[in-house]
């Protein structure tokens, strides 16, 4: 049997949700089947519009310590990326920065999704 | 000037029937002017990509019949099948290029999703209801290695051609994939590695010229907008002189630093001119671009500049950034958009190498002196462009990019994006904001959605070419 992870989506309105995702799957298809798919565009890793900001990853799943705000430790240890995961920036992984549309779940965990988690991808250069 | 308007002896590629023209379309801009109907709908881009709202984009029919009952409503919405499209730019079948072909119709729309690469066919036979009726699906797409498809143009004889900004990864480079008149792809229209950035393109098929742009690789402009980018060298400013029969790239020009984000281009509409102009959004600047006969080769320079203005909440001085242009078909003004400032603004083109302005609004952005519309708050700037065939009314959407509008008017996500119009009175050159009228897709059904490209059912100012 496949393996299966909980991860559980927080969305922009506060409220949260948990997906089961195989381990084989990524957490955009795994959402698929639920009523609400989690945002997405190019399913290709290049536009950031999936991305998600790791909040938790699960301890028990995880020989290190649960805390996600060392950043792209915690993402690495939370999934595994089926392709390049080409939208985000080595600044964006060094914060948190996951793209469900590619990632594959590797411990059970909690990520931010929606326009207000990806808000601090960009920013207005000017002011 | 020195310039002469034809670099070569080449004649009409086919014998014109200035009257009773049998295919689509209008036997020269100038029928179009004459023979064109006022327009009393508009399909719209309209999407839900970006937001938190859980929905497929849709095209949206607007009603812009002034006696309608439902003027200034969205009386028809269809849904894409998928969601996570990005609904952009779009384009007919079939224009005034193919005028001398018997059978065919201007009937259907290609919709491309931006960040999907899915192709949408949907036939307006029934106007106010047009159905989806073919899907090209991304893995399609992506064995061309190619994908973000952006400008569609039909070309003579019913095929398609559409500019392609990214590979199959959404890295460099773009290319244009051509679909067939069973708007099945025929493959690459181009020998790849002719360019590496992409974006708009316009084709002057008497003069064997076709022209394109630069934006970036989708990896780069799809995420949102990195000044760090830019020192890269990741965002393009250079145009591409095509030679249209072979597809090959003939001669580039790199506008240098005031050129940087080269969008949208358009040659005048009539087909014997090769003056065009080009919007460089990031430095805001308008070039004028013409082939120069002594030299043998097309020149660009810049004609118009738009200042950046110091604003209290910004640390920076704020660029227009010159998002949109178009030509009135009489080839008399150029219309832009400034996204950032909130202006629209008219020049007179008569003296393509010295345009001079006419007119302007302010209306929305960051300095607009108007900011709401019948109460409503207008939550960004004037961005994409549409112009009556007869030149009199323009009109406009408030949505670039859902990245982009996130960046810079992030309330747009909450409130949805507005279609405004302003009267223009060609003879006198001047515009006015018509403040009856509005256009609202924060009300829509499913919750606000943004809007971006405009066109007319008969063709417009953006849609038509003449061979």
């Amino acid at each position: 049997m496949t393996e299966t992870y909980a991860v559980t989506v927080e969305q922009p309105d506060g409220s949260s949700r948990t997906v089961a995702v195989r381990a084989n799957e990524t957490v955009l298809e795994a959402s698929e089947r639920t009523e609400r798919t989690v945002p997405f565009g190019c399913r290709t890793g290049a536009c950031g519009t999936c991305a998600g900001r790791l909040l938790e990853v699960d301890e028990a799943g995880d020989d290190g310590d649960g805390d996600a705000t060392d950043g792209s430790a915690g993402v690495a240890d939370a999934f595994e990326y089926r392709r390049e995961p080409r939208a985000l920036k080595p600044r964006h992984r060094e914060a948190g920065y996951v793209l469900l549309c590619i990632a594959l779940p590797r411990a059970d965990c909690r990520v931010a999704v929606g326009s207000r988690a990806r808000r601090d991808l960009v920013d207005n250069p000017w002011k | 000037m020195s310039d002469a308007d034809t670099p070569t002896d080449a004649e009409p590629s086919h014998d014109h029937e200035h009257h009773g023209h049998e295919g689509p379309g209008y036997a020269t801009p100038q029928a179009a002017l004459e023979e064109g109907e006022r327009e009393e709908l508009a399909y719209v881009m309209s999407l839900y990509t970006g937001t938190d709202i859980d929905e497929p984009d849709f095209v949206a029919v607007v009603d812009l019949d002034p006696d309608s009952e439902t003027y200034c409503e969205i009386v028809d919405r269809l849904e894409m099948p998928e969601k996570g499209d990005e609904l952009h730019h779009f384009g007919w079948n079939a224009c005034s290029s193919s005028c001398h072909v018997e059978g065919l119709e201007r009937r259907h729309l290609i919709v491309p999703g931006q960040r999907s690469s899915r192709i949408h066919v949907v036939d307006t036979k029934d106007r106010r209801n047009p159905e989806l009726v073919e899907v090209i699906e991304p893995e399609e797409v992506f064995e061309y290695d190619l994908s973000a498809p952006h400008t569609v143009h039909c070309v003579p004889d019913g095929k398609i051609i559409i500019s392609m900004l990214g590979d199959a990864d959404g890295e460099l480079p773009g290319g244009f994939l051509e679909l067939n008149d069973d708007f099945e792809i025929e493959g690459r229209w181009e020998p790849p590695g002719e360019i590496e950035m992409n974006y708009d393109y316009w084709y002057q098929p008497r003069q064997n010229v076709m022209v394109s742009t630069e934006w970036a690789a989708p990896e780069t402009y799809y995420p949102g907008f990195d000044l760090e980018d830019v020192e890269d060298g990741k965002y393009g400013r250079r145009l591409h002189f095509w030679d249209w029969e072979n597809g090959t790239v003939e001669q580039t020009i790199d506008l240098g630093e005031e050129g940087q984000i080269p969008l949208e281009v358009r040659f005048l509409h009539t087909p014997e001119s090769t003056h065009g102009f080009v919007g460089a959004a990031l430095s805001s600047n308008i070039f004028h671009f013409w082939y120069d006969t002594e030299a043998g080769e097309y020149r660009a320079e810049k004609a118009i500049d738009f200042e950046a203005r110091e604003h209290e909440d910004w640390e920076m001085p704020v660029p227009p950034l010159t998002t949109d242009i178009l030509i009135s078909m009489d080839d008399r003004y150029l219309f832009g958009s400034n996204w950032l400032h909130g202006e629209l603004w008219m020049y007179d083109i008569s003296d393509p190498a010295n345009p001079r302005r006419a007119d302007s609004l302010s209306v929305g952005g960051t300095f607009g002196d108007v900011q709401e519309v019948q109460g409503r708050e207008l939550a960004a700037g004037t961005q994409m462009i549409q112009l009556s065939l007869d030149g009199e009314r323009l009109y406009w959407t408030t949505s670039l990019f859902s990245t982009w509008d996130d960046q810079f008017y992030p309330e747009e996500a909450e409130k949805g994006s507005v279609m405004l119009k302003a009267d223009v009175d060609p003879r006198n050159g001047t515009l006015e904001l018509d403040e009856d009228f509005l256009v609202d897709w924060g009300d829509c059904p499913k919750g606000p959605a943004r809007a971006h490209e405009i066109r007319w059912p008969d063709g417009d100012c953006t849609s038509d070419v003449w061979q």
